[in-house]
């Protein structure tokens, strides 16, 4: 049985929480509910951005999700570096 | 005043062509971090590196594309490019503007970025090339509530839809390029507003075989316009290009003489298939022979037309060369009808199918064609319910491994022996 939206909305937070790395592909989400289309879990994860739970992070030619607290980290660290 | 000695860089403006970096510069006189984007293209000559990065958190919100974000790593050497992030703008189809739009736009790019464009990228979209971070939401603001215009796709979006010009100028378009552009633009806002596959995908309209966008070479769903039934001979026209009194092609070797036109030697020696020949004065052609290439229509426009039972061939799985070499797309459905009455119900149904499958087997980064070719195309026709056609085949034994299935072979795998060595003795 797919999981209700709320449920699959935890999930994927617990899910980009806690991986290694703070950027995430939508396939990563997958497994969060194996029983979900991937496009149920697209939209699930974009309206989760609507609601600033999760962010985008663009290589500019692959986007990411992540939990905006890590993600922001991430990047002020990268900053860092100059000359 | 040039802020960097750029000796490498002014070679460049030494040629008989226009440069881009005399482009630069007179930019630079109003836009003075045009400077440094010199200044940094001029070190990466010296030092063979690049000193730009990529992605970033960059973006309009809610948006999962449209931005691509790029910095300088050199920010304090180079501050004027310290963020120089790129806008895709969703072209209109088939890129008509009006004088007073590009006026509008260029004006907004002044004023929130570097005044530096791209017409058009690769994909299509116009490239607004250089502005910082907190410019993004203002640009983005000014432009869809002044211009009433969008942002284009970029990232792992559905990338912008490119058309042809199809019919409102082309007399040979198999069906109306613009509208299906349009349509399918507006039914998939949200996969070209945010992320939603694997990686890129694409798709482009051409309204004949001519495929004036290059949809073959360069779109994961290539719908290019063709027709099944014969081509369209006016025989009295035949002749007057035979006598030399009509221009061929067009008139667009028109610059030279090249001597009397020979339909032998420019037309009928020339098509690929062989299939056309002259007989009592006139042309024939043998219909079921021919690929559609176009080159008899090219040559003798007013002549030969495309036939009247006109669709589309969908080619799948086209891409440029970033992971395995480049790749033209394959041939899957030979002719579809491409029409606005079912609000191109067919097509839809075959783009999503092949979402439904490659969203779930594909590899991160993986292009449809690229999952494609590890799948097989056999495998690929079974996903898409689709049977194996000639046309499929390129020439004999250039793709010959369709395996059957046991339930699909009478009495499956299992034999009687006994039954078959009555008629074969060992
Ligand atoms: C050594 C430096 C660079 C390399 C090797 C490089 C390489 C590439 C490649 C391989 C692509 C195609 C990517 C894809 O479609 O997935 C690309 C696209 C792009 N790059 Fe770069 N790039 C460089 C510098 C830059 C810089 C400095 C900028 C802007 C400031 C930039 C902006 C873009 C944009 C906007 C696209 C997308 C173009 C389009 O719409 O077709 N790149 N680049
Ligand atoms: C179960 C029976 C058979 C099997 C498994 C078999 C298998 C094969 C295979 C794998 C090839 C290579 C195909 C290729 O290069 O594309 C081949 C080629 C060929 N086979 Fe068979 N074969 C069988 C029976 C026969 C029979 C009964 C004949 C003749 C009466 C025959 C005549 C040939 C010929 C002439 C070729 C070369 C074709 C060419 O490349 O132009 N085969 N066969
Ligand atoms: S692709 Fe064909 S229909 Fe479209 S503009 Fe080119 S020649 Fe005309
Ligand atoms: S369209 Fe091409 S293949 Fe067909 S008859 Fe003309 S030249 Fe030959």
């Amino acid at each position: 049985m797919a999981l209700e939206k709320d449920a699959l909305k935890n999930a994927i937070e617990e899910k980009a929480t806690k991986s290694p790395k703070p950027q995430l592909y939508i396939k990563d989400f997958y497994v969060c509910d194996p029983d979900s289309k991937p496009r149920v879990i697209k939209n699930v994860a974009n309206e989760m951005v609507r609601e600033g739970r999760l962010m985008f992070w663009s290589s500019g030619s692959t986007t990411m999700y992540g939990i905006p607290s890590r993600i922001q980290d991430e990047d002020a660290k990268a900053e860092g570096g100059e000359d | 005043m040039a802020k960097h000695e750029t000796p490498l860089l002014d070679q460049l403006e030494s040629g008989p062509w226009p440069s881009f970096v005399s482009d630069i510069k007179r930019q630079a006189e109003t836009k003075p971090e045009c400077w440094d984007i010199l200044g940094v293209l001029e070190l990466s000559y010296e030092e063979r590196i690049t000193h730009w990065k990529h992605g970033g958190i960059v973006g309009v919100f809610g948006y999962g594309g449209g931005v691509v974000g790029r910095y300088v790593d050199l920010p304090k050497r180079f501050p004027g490019v310290e963020h120089f992030h790129t806008m895709r703008v969703n072209q209109p189809s088939s890129k008509y503007y009006t004088t007073k739009f590009l006026r509008q736009l260029s004006d907004l790019w002044e004023k929130h970025g570097s005044g530096m464009t791209n017409m058009h990228g690769s994909t299509g979209d116009i490239i607004l090339l250089g502005c910082r971070t907190e410019e993004l939401e203002p640009m983005f603001w000014d432009m869809t509530h002044e211009m009433n215009q969008d942002l284009g796709g970029s990232g792992s979006n559905l990338r912008t839809p490119a058309n042809c010009l199809g019919q409102s100028r082309c007399e040979w378009s198999c069906y109306d390029t613009e509208e299906v552009c349009y349509n399918l633009t507006m039914h998939y806002q949200d996969e070209l507003h945010r992320p939603a596959f694997p990686y890129k995908f694409k798709f482009k309209f051409s309204g004949c075989p001519n495929d004036c966008v290059s949809a073959i070479a360069r779109s994961d769903v290539a719908v290019i316009g063709t027709w099944r039934d014969d081509i369209q001979i006016d025989q009295a026209a035949v002749k007057e290009y035979i006598a030399g009194n009509y221009p061929g092609n067009g008139g667009a070797h028109s610059g030279r003489d090249w001597g009397k036109f020979d339909i032998q030697k420019e037309v009928i020696d020339l098509c690929p298939t062989e299939c056309m020949w002259m007989e009592d004065g006139e042309l024939k052609i043998d219909n079921s022979e021919c690929t559609r290439c176009m080159h008899c229509i090219n040559v003798m426009p007013r002549a030969l037309r495309p036939g009247k039972d006109k669709g589309a061939t969908i080619c799948v799985g086209a891409k440029a060369p970033i992971l395995d070499g480049a790749q033209f797309a394959t041939m899957i459905v030979p002719f579809m009808k491409i029409e606005k009455e079912n609000d191109y119900e067919e097509l839809i149904d075959f783009i999503e199918k092949i979402w439904d499958w490659w969203m779930v087997e594909g590899k991160n980064r993986e292009r449809c064609g690229e999952c494609m070719q590890r799948f097989g195309l056999p495998e690929f026709l079974r996903i898409m319910g689709l049977e194996p056609l000639p046309q499929h085949i390129k020439e004999p034994r250039s793709n010959p491994y369709v395996f059957w299935k046991e339930e699909e072979v009478p009495g499956g795998w299992e034999r009687d022996v006994v039954e078959f060595r009555k008629k074969h003795a060992a």
